[in-house]
């Protein structure tokens, strides 16, 4: 991937790793504001009804505290401006457990979290809707109009007709992202203008929710974020407690910080909701797909709807004439679902994949070959060329690399003394996208030593963001990498994308890209000189005597982008023991094999694709957000009982690269690698348990109990 | 967190006097649960007895008194320090594979032998303020609400309409198979001795009380007698995850043997029952009989046949007969894998 004497495509490690492992990274409640003021949030404890009354007189009398904040006296706020799941203590009613009722603010944390406990609140209830198994009989078609029927051909007619068919229902449960840095936010107003130091993935759409909700300018918000500890869709849309620490600094007239615990984050930023998917595969005896429909039922919150593309990958994955995909929905009383890692397509692969795999031994065929069979030339969904697509590739060089060939393609016939040993593979697919993005590069001569700043309002979620830019720009500029210093996740900065929807890569790239070739260009022209061989910035500074230069750059995707259909593609090789007895799942072995268009930088990228796997992984079996069907609370709150993978869970993990070189997505050819390391890991996981047991569990997480 | 009152103290009298007649206040040992607790304002102690310079660390062989040939394992000894050191290695592997099996390797650094005792359950009902907990707020007895709750985790033996939790300690149920006792003292009346067996007990109609420790009682150390478990003992752990969870059923298994006939056997399961479950039953079907795999299965069954599970933890039943046959083949011949 490496080009000549190029530093874009090395393994490069992070030029922030430095300064994280001495903490001298900041995160957003690591600044050292003075004066500050600590806020702690307390709840509703019914999922549905109204407040009826709410005694803040010992909470307000207890020591040091400065403000109690509820719906009585929270000051009004703009509940349509962008502040995603409610919440802003703007009404007494209740639309979920959990929901924020109110803050405190007081001198240290621990006065502010004792004084929390001492409101009093009275209720009326209503009936709440919390039981999805219960409610999704009543779901409906959503509003959104991406989600309405998309049919081609006749699905229904072929599946009745079909020699061969699959037709099971896949169930996939709550997930939280947690983070490991849950959210925070400090507070500082100055006169008019706020500063909030938060982590947010998403910048510019920090300041515009937050300054439309406050009601202020856009330029009277400023958000810093230069480091965040994970987001993976939590910290993209902003949730009422940015806001609400703004309100707070404002009531106390001081700087406040506000954190959410732990048990907190479950009913405040947002979740993975639970989805019912019923997928019909119909195909020939020769392994020919006829027909694919791909129901989803889900739920959204009282007043919100999101719900998530789980039938995605079904539109694109295969050529089938006969296609139908559907979505319905249920409003319950829960906190709003919200992107999460792979939305859709996680969830969606699981589902199509398991699918696929069924229908494969169905036929007796190797799963391989009959994806082999069905693969498009064009995007079935819209007729589209692809702009590059890797299935095959993925496939093919990841049985060799993974030793398909020695699977037993009958199940249970693996046994190693106490374990059952069983192997599954499953595809994935992501959209790439380049997003518009602006980038400002600012180049300083003493003497002949150059360096170089570029900044941007982008986001690095922990994933190299820093790291591949300095690359880009060391490239495109003729410096060497320890002379560029990158500026991010600041407001004040030029707008950018966030890094989101696995968008970040390309659309930072190829704006850093652009603006550093402008830059030259410029110099260039400065110079009223002809070159025969182009010279770089770098040399243009000396040669032309220039002490500081700087530009910007308004990056846009390529105007023929929307004509193709731009993906990243993987396939997912897993290698399962199971317990014969007590039924616990270990994956020994895991290989993902992705084609993402150009890879920056080969260490970083590994990291993000393991780092999807490890989650899959934990999708196929241990995470699950437990809902008490009765009440609305999670019963599943702490680390103790929300189980994401341990080390020990996770056994040896391979990442192989496809070599491409897709021009058309975007000038520089990168295509998104944040989400795709998720898709298809979990089908990849169960196909290996049915491959080692002979049981094929379709409810995930796949915990012990569930193979006894 | 609510404001409370800090003590330190540094000799066994000290600590017993602070805590004489001072029904709220708490000893602080490692703090890994305590202070948890206290956080989500579960426990909310007036005054905690910072109790961990007190030198009851040692691990000593006993060389007089009723457990003679034993050992003593001091109750403010570190979790790690017991389950690496060369005597319970040797000795009472049982025991150190239990305490590995728990938490993880920063936590043990913390958690003490005697907090490990006293470590509450793990119900999400009792842990959350929001949710009605007989276990939390015995006064008020506002029901329990993981009895028809969300339930998986939860009891199969011995769980009362009150109360379903159960106890979440590895080294508890390893003591328990081990017939260890737990010294305590308090500052009026002399050293007491409990086996721990009847340490921990049910919940009956006082879930609030988790164990036969009276108020102002202090865990000096726990002992346990010779015995001759150390080759054919094994610790098996049933979890969600590899590590760094709790059971969902674990049996501590140990079988010392004449040739391949069982002269004694040590059952013990946790994740069952509001404290160690001696598998009493099957042991003594075990005793006198050859160690194979239809011996086992019927001591499993017998002992599993009187299990009361709830909606969500049927699969227990199940998992709790194969866990035993596997734990006691393990110690039998080994080999784990
Ligand atoms: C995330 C997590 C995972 C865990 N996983 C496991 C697991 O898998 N298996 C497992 O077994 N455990 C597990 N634990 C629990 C851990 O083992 C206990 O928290 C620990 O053993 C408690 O010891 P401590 O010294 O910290 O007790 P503390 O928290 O200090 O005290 C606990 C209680 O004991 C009392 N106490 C302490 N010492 C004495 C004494 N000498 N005399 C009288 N009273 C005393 C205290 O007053 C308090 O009420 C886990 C804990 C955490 C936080």
């Amino acid at each position: 991937m490496q080009e000549k004497n190029k530093v874009t495509g090395t393994p490069v490690s992070r030029i922030d790793g430095i300064l994280k492992v001495t903490g001298k990274a900041a995160y957003a409640t690591d600044y050292p504001v003075k004066n500050i003021a600590y806020a702690v949030l307390f709840k509703s404890t019914i999922a549905a009804g109204t407040i009826r009354s709410i005694d803040t007189g010992p909470a307000e009398k207890s020591p040091g505290v400065l403000a109690v904040i509820t719906h009585k006296n929270a000051p009004k706020l703009k509940t349509d401006g962008g502040i995603r799941g409610g919440a802003l203590l703007q009404s007494p009613k209740i639309e979920f457990h959990g929901q924020h009722i109110g803050l405190v603010v007081a001198e240290t944390y621990e006065q502010a979290r004792h004084a929390a406990r001492l409101v009093k609140v009275e209720y009326d209830k209503s009936e709440a809707k919390v039981d999805f198994e219960k409610l999704s009989k009543e779901a409906v078609l959503p509003e959104d109009k991406e989600k309405a029927d998309a049919k081609r051909g006749d699905a229904k007619a072929a599946l009745q007709n079909a020699e061969f068919k699959v037709e099971a229902v896949y169930g996939t449960p709550i997930e939280h992202h947690h983070p490991l840095e849950p959210h925070s936010t400090i507070a500082e107003w100055q006169g008019e203008k706020v500063i909030l130091y938060n982590s947010s993935q998403i910048v510019n759409g920090a300041q515009n929710a937050a300054a439309a909700t406050l009601n202020i300018k856009t330029e009277n918000v400023r958000i810093v974020s230069p480091y965040i500890g994970g987001g993976f869709g939590s910290k993209g849309g902003q949730w009422a407690n940015l806001v609400l620490t703004a309100v707070a600094a404002k009531v106390v007239n001081r700087p406040v910080k506000l954190a959410l615990t732990r048990q907190q984050m479950v009913n405040s930023v947002g979740l993975r909701q639970q989805n019912h998917q019923k997928v019909s595969l119909a195909a020939t005896k020769d392994g020919k797909l006829t027909a694919l429909a791909h129901e989803t039922t889900t739920h959204c919150a009282i007043e919100n709807e999101f719900v998530e593309p789980c039938g995605d990958c079904s539109k694109i994955m295969y050529e089938v004439p006969n296609s139908l995909i559907t979505y319905r929905v249920v409003p319950m009383n829960l906190i709003l679902p919200t992107y999460t890692r792979g939305p859709g397509k996680s969830t969606g692969s699981f589902a199509l994949e398991s699918a696929v795999d069924e229908l494969a031994y169905q036929l007796k065929m190797d799963p391989i070959e009959l994806r082999l069979k069905n693969e498009p030339t064009r995007d079935p969904s819209n007729g589209k060329p692809w702009s590059s697509r890797t299935t095959v590739q993925c496939l093919q060089e990841g049985a060799k690399a993974f030793g398909w060939e020695k699977r037993k393609a009958e199940p249970r016939q693996n046994q190693q003394g106490n374990f059952l040993m069983g192997h599954g593979v499953a595809c994935g697919t992501y959209p790439a996208h380049q997003r518009p993005s602006s980038a400002r590069v600012s180049l300083n001569r003493k003497g002949n030593a150059i360096t170089a700043r570029v900044e941007l309002a982008a986001a690095d979620l922990g994933t190299g963001t820093h790291t591949i830019l300095a690359q880009t720009a060391a490239d495109a500029l003729g410096l060497p990498l320890n002379q560029i210093t990158v500026k991010l996740g600041d407001s004040d900065l030029p707008p950018a994308a966030g890094s989101v929807g696995s968008v970040g890569a390309s659309s930072y790239a190829n704006a850093v890209h652009d603006v550093c070739v402008k830059l030259t260009d410029e110099l260039i022209a400065k110079s009223g000189k002809q070159f025969f061989v182009r010279p770089t910035a770098a040399q243009l500074m000396v040669s032309e005597n220039v002490a500081d230069y700087q530009t910007r750059v308004d990056a846009k995707p390529p105007a023929n982008a929307d004509q193709y259909s731009s993906h990243s593609f993987n396939a997912n090789f897993a290698e399962v023991r199971v317990d014969i007895a007590t039924g616990m799942v270990r994956v020994t072995r895991f290989l993902a094999v992705t084609g993402a268009g150009k890879i920056l930088n080969p260490k970083t990228a590994r990291s993000q694709i393991i780092g999807g796997n490890v989650w899959g992984i934990g999708m196929a079996l241990t995470e699950e957000s437990v809902v008490d069907p009765r009440w609305g609370n999670f019963v599943t709150r702490s680390f103790g009982d929300y189980h994401v993978p341990a080390n020990l869970d996770i056994g040896a993990m391979e990442a192989i690269f496809i070599r491409e070189d897709d021009r058309v997505s975007n000038a520089l050819g990168v295509k998104g690698i944040g989400e795709v390391g998720i898709v298809g890991v979990a089908a990849a996981v169960a196909n290996a348990v049915f491959n080692a047991t002979g049981k094929r569990i379709r409810e995930l997480p796949i915990t012990p109990d569930k193979l006894l | 967190m609510r404001p409370f009152k800090f003590t330190t103290v540094s000799d066994i009298s000290s600590a017993t006097k602070s805590v004489a007649g001072k029904p709220n206040a708490r000893f602080l040992a490692g703090g890994t649960n305590l202070l948890d607790l206290m956080k989500e304002d579960v426990e909310r102690p007036e005054e905690l007895i910072d109790i961990t310079r007190l030198s009851l660390i040692q691990i000593k062989p006993l060389t007089e008194g009723a457990n003679k040939g034993g050992i003593s394992i001091g109750a403010l000894g570190k979790n790690t320090n017991a389950a690496n050191h060369p005597l319970i290695r040797q000795n009472y592997p049982l025991l150190a594979q239990a305490i590995l099996a728990g938490a993880s390797g920063q936590i043990r650094n913390m958690a003490t032998n005697g907090g490990n005792l006293l470590q509450r359950t793990r119900c999400p009902y009792f842990y959350d303020v929001a949710m009605p907990c007989n276990k939390r707020e015995p006064g008020e007895q506002p029901g329990c609400g993981a009895r028809e709750g969300i339930n998986r985790m939860h009891a199969i033996f011995g769980w009362s309409e009150k109360c379903v939790a159960v106890h979440p300690s590895d080294m508890a149920v390893a003591l328990a198979a081990l017939d260890a006792v737990v010294k305590v003292r308090s500052a009026s009346g002399p050293e007491r001795i409990i086996a721990l067996a009847d340490f921990h007990r049910l919940p009956e109609d006082r879930p609030e009380i988790d164990t036969n420790l009276r108020p102002g009682e202090l865990i000096t150390a726990i002992e346990l007698p010779k015995n001759r478990f150390a080759e054919k003992s094994y610790y098996l752990k049933v979890r969600d995850r590899s590590s760094y969870a709790f059971a969902l059923i674990s049996v501590a298994a140990a079988l010392e043997l004449d040739g391949n006939r069982i002269v004694q056997a040590r059952i013990a399961l946790g994740g069952v029952a509001h404290k160690p479950w001696r598998a009493l039953k099957a042991e003594q079907l075990l005793v006198g009989q050859e160690a194979t795999e239809v011996n086992f299965k019927r001591a499993a069954e017998a002992e599993m046949a009187d299990a009361k599970p709830l909606e969500h933890n049927a699969f227990k039943v199940e998992l709790g007969k194969r866990s035993i046959v596997r734990a006691l083949q393990v110690a039998f011949t080994g080999n784990r894998s």
